[in-house]
This record gives structure tokens, sequence and C-alpha cells, in this order.
């Protein structure tokens, strides 16, 4: 019975090991090889850079200090690949599905926004926040897909039929580099998680609006995404009084 | 002299509060009122009536020795100080785009100032002397302390020691 048998690793410190596990166990390995023994993690580690104490808490760190590291676009790409699996096996459909990613990306938005204001304003005066909606929306265009996608947005659109519909335009999002969506699920857009993103960012400086994300290829730009910005009633009669 | 600091979620829920009680001397400002008071208001409702009537504190007279009670610095009348000045608040973050909003709102010897982080979390805080640059300072700490406690994912409702000291080594500082 395998079962019955202590864990290799156990029987090292249990000394009624049996023979049998003792031929597995990492210690009788260097006997039966001829490879000499790999010196532990630990010193090959130690030569390079001493250990260092505890590590710091979140608090001692500083905010500034991975302002300009970057990610690698695989691991971007198989960490979102991942959330769109896990997402996908936890819905009914397609608008779940869009809606799923939606709120993920407004949790990411809504701590971008406030880690990118940080950084530009903490070392000024009279820190300022946006209360004007175009300019809150270059912002998005510009610095939020700066933060988050390492690139500006392609473009920026007013809604010539509705005056409270805005459109950021992505001629090839990053995160759908890798995505081909099947036939059978037309019309879903991965780009929701952004859209989710860009509602967080409104949603904080105080533009509540309903976002979601289009994909509308061209023949030069198969990817291009649109994110369609519907603002609420509210928001324009606040423009309206700020005029 | 005291302050009280609340951290409130952008649907206006606390997340977090803080009574720090600093040594730095004030000039005690007596309202008229207070002597005028009658001692009757021991009810549980009294620090709130005191409050209202204007009085910064009453010292009820027991058996024990005179005991500072009721005014301004009952708790639930400082959240309600707290939570009154919102209205204030949110008329002023609608037309300015200053983070630091100072002295929004006032109220008996407590005058409430604000920060607004772009994420619409607010910082309200209750003080007695005027000390601007100071506040600021100590906004602007408290916002880098927040913003670090926001991007740890097991973050919530703020309960981390950590982030407790160091508030209060900051409240410390410059309050």
């Amino acid at each position: 019975m395998a079962y019955s048998q202590p864990h290799p690793r156990l029987s090292l410190l249990s000394n009624s090991s049996q023979s049998s596990v003792d031929q597995f166990s990492p210690t009788s390995s260097s006997t039966r090889f001829s490879v000499p023994p790999t010196p532990s993690i630990h010193s090959t580690l130690g030569s390079v850079k001493p250990p260092s104490g505890p590590r710091p808490n979140i608090y001692d760190r500083n905010l500034n200090k991975t302002r300009t590291s970057e990610v690698s676009a695989s691991a971007f790409t198989f960490l979102f690949s991942e959330i769109v699996q896990y997402t996908q096996k936890r819905v009914g459909g397609i608008n779940d599905l869009e809606r799923r990613l939606n709120t993920l990306g407004y949790r990411i938005g809504s701590r971008v926004l406030e880690l990118m204001a940080w950084r530009a304003e903490s070392s000024s005066k009279a820190p300022k926040r946006e209360i004007r909606l175009v300019p809150a929306l270059m912002v998005i265009h510009t610095q939020v897909w700066k933060a988050v996608y390492g690139k500006a947005a392609d473009a920026i659109e007013k809604s010539v039929e509705n005056a409270d519909e805005y459109m950021i335009i992505d001629n090839d999002p990053p995160i759908e580099r890798n995505i081909s969506v099947p036939r059978d699920m037309g019309g879903l857009s991965c780009s929701s998680f952004t859209a989710g993103v860009v509602e967080a960012v409104l949603d904080g400086l105080g533009f509540p609006a309903r976002v979601t994300a289009h994909g509308t290829p061209t023949t030069q730009h198969p990817c291009r995404t649109t994110i369609l910005i519907k603002l609420e009633k509210s928001v324009l009669e606040r423009e309206e009084m700020l005029k | 002299m005291s302050h009280h600091l609340f951290i409130l979620s952008p649907a206006d829920s606390p997340i977090y509060s803080l009574t720090h009680h600093s040594t730095r001397a004030a000039a005690s400002t007596v309202s008229p009122l207070a002597s005028n008071l009658p001692t009757w208001s021991t009810s549980a409702f009294a620090g709130t009536l005191t409050a209202l009537s204007g009085a910064s504190s009453v010292a009820q007279h027991t058996p024990s020795g005179p005991v500072k009670m009721g005014g301004g610095q009952d708790r639930h009348v400082i959240q309600m100080i707290a939570n009154a000045s919102l209205d204030a608040i949110e008329d002023v973050m609608r037309k300015e785009n200053a983070m630091y909003l100072r002295a929004v709102d006032k109220f008996n010897e407590w005058t409430v100032s604000a920060f607004v982080t772009p994420g619409n979390v607010k910082f309200v805080l209750l003080h007695e002397a005027k000390n601007d640059e100071g506040i600021r300072a100590f906004f602007m700490e408290v916002w880098e302390m927040y913003v670090k406690a926001q991007l740890n994912p097991f973050h919530g409702l703020i309960s981390s020691s950590a982030f407790d000291g160091r508030i209060r080594a900051s409240a410390k500082k410059y309050l």
C-alpha cells in the first residue's frame, strides 16, 4: 500500500523510515547517481545577494520606485488569458462574461487612478483633481493608457448623434493581441476589462458613466476597439453649470 | 486639544477613524453661552444638546469632583459634525479642483478640513486651532499611506496596525 508509507521527506525526520522509502528519498540519491551534489539554494543566492532581514512592510516602501519598471508582455498576456479562462468557466453567457471582466477592470482602475495621481501630484504644494470632463477624458486617453498599457490610446471622439457619448479608440489594444474570439461568441470583446478601468477612473473623478467595449475592426487594424462611454445625465448638468 | 480624523470610502462609509490628542497648547475659547447652561444635562443626549447650544464644554459637578463631559467632545457629537460637513464638502468639491479643502465647514469650536483624493475618498479632520500648513502635510502623508494600503489586495476596512502606527506618527508630527 503506497498510502500507508510515510512521505519520504517526513522519513528524514522520523527515524523509523523503511528501506523501500529510503531509495527514493533525496539523501540516498547522490549514491545512486554520479551527479555531484548541487550546492543548496541558500549558499548560491547568499553569495550574490546577502539576505537583508525581514521584508519591509508595504508602508515603508517608496511608491515611486516601480514607476518606470515594466512587466513583460508575455507575462501579462498569460495572466490575462488565465483571467479570461477563469471567468469564462463561471458565467452563463457573453453578457455575463463581459460584465465580470468589467468588474475586474474596475477594481484595477480605481487603484491605477489613485496611484497615478499620487505620483503626479504628491510633490505639489496644492494637489489638484480633474473636475472638467474633457480634460478628464484626455487624462484617460494618455496618462491612464500609459500607466496600464505603456502607450497612449489612438483617438478620442465625441458622438455626433448623442451629446452624452464619447469614444476612446485603440487601434491595437495590447490585451487583445493574442486573442481571437470564436465565431459562436460573436460580439464578445475582451476589452471589457479596459472598459472597467475607464469606468472606475471616471467614477472616481466624479463622472459616473456606463462604459462598454466594442470591436470595430478595419482592414488596416483588425483588432481596433472602441471604448464607448455613456455619461449619466448629472455629469452633463454639472458641466453646463461649470461653463 | 484633540483632532479627529475619518477616512470615508466613495460611498461615504467610514473605513478608518482616529482620535489624536495633541500636546500642543491651544488658546481656549470659552463660549459665552457655556456659563449660562443649566446643569440638568445628564441624559444620553446631553452632549448633543450642549453642542447644539453652542457651548464648547460643560463641567459637571459630581461628588467625586468636576467631570468634563458633553460639549463638542462626545464621540457621537464628533461623528455627527463630521457627517454634517459632508454636504459642505460635496458642494465645494463640485466646483473646486483642489484636493485639500481647508476649513470647509465650522461647527461651534470645531473647524472641519477635508482632503478629497482623485478616487473620491474623503479624509475629514475636525480640529480646533488653525494650522493650515501642518494639516496639509498631515493629509499628504495620510494620502500616501492610503494609496499603499489600497494597493494591497487584502485591504477593505483598514485594520492594519502598521497603517494605524504610521498615521499616529504623522499626527504626532504635524498636529
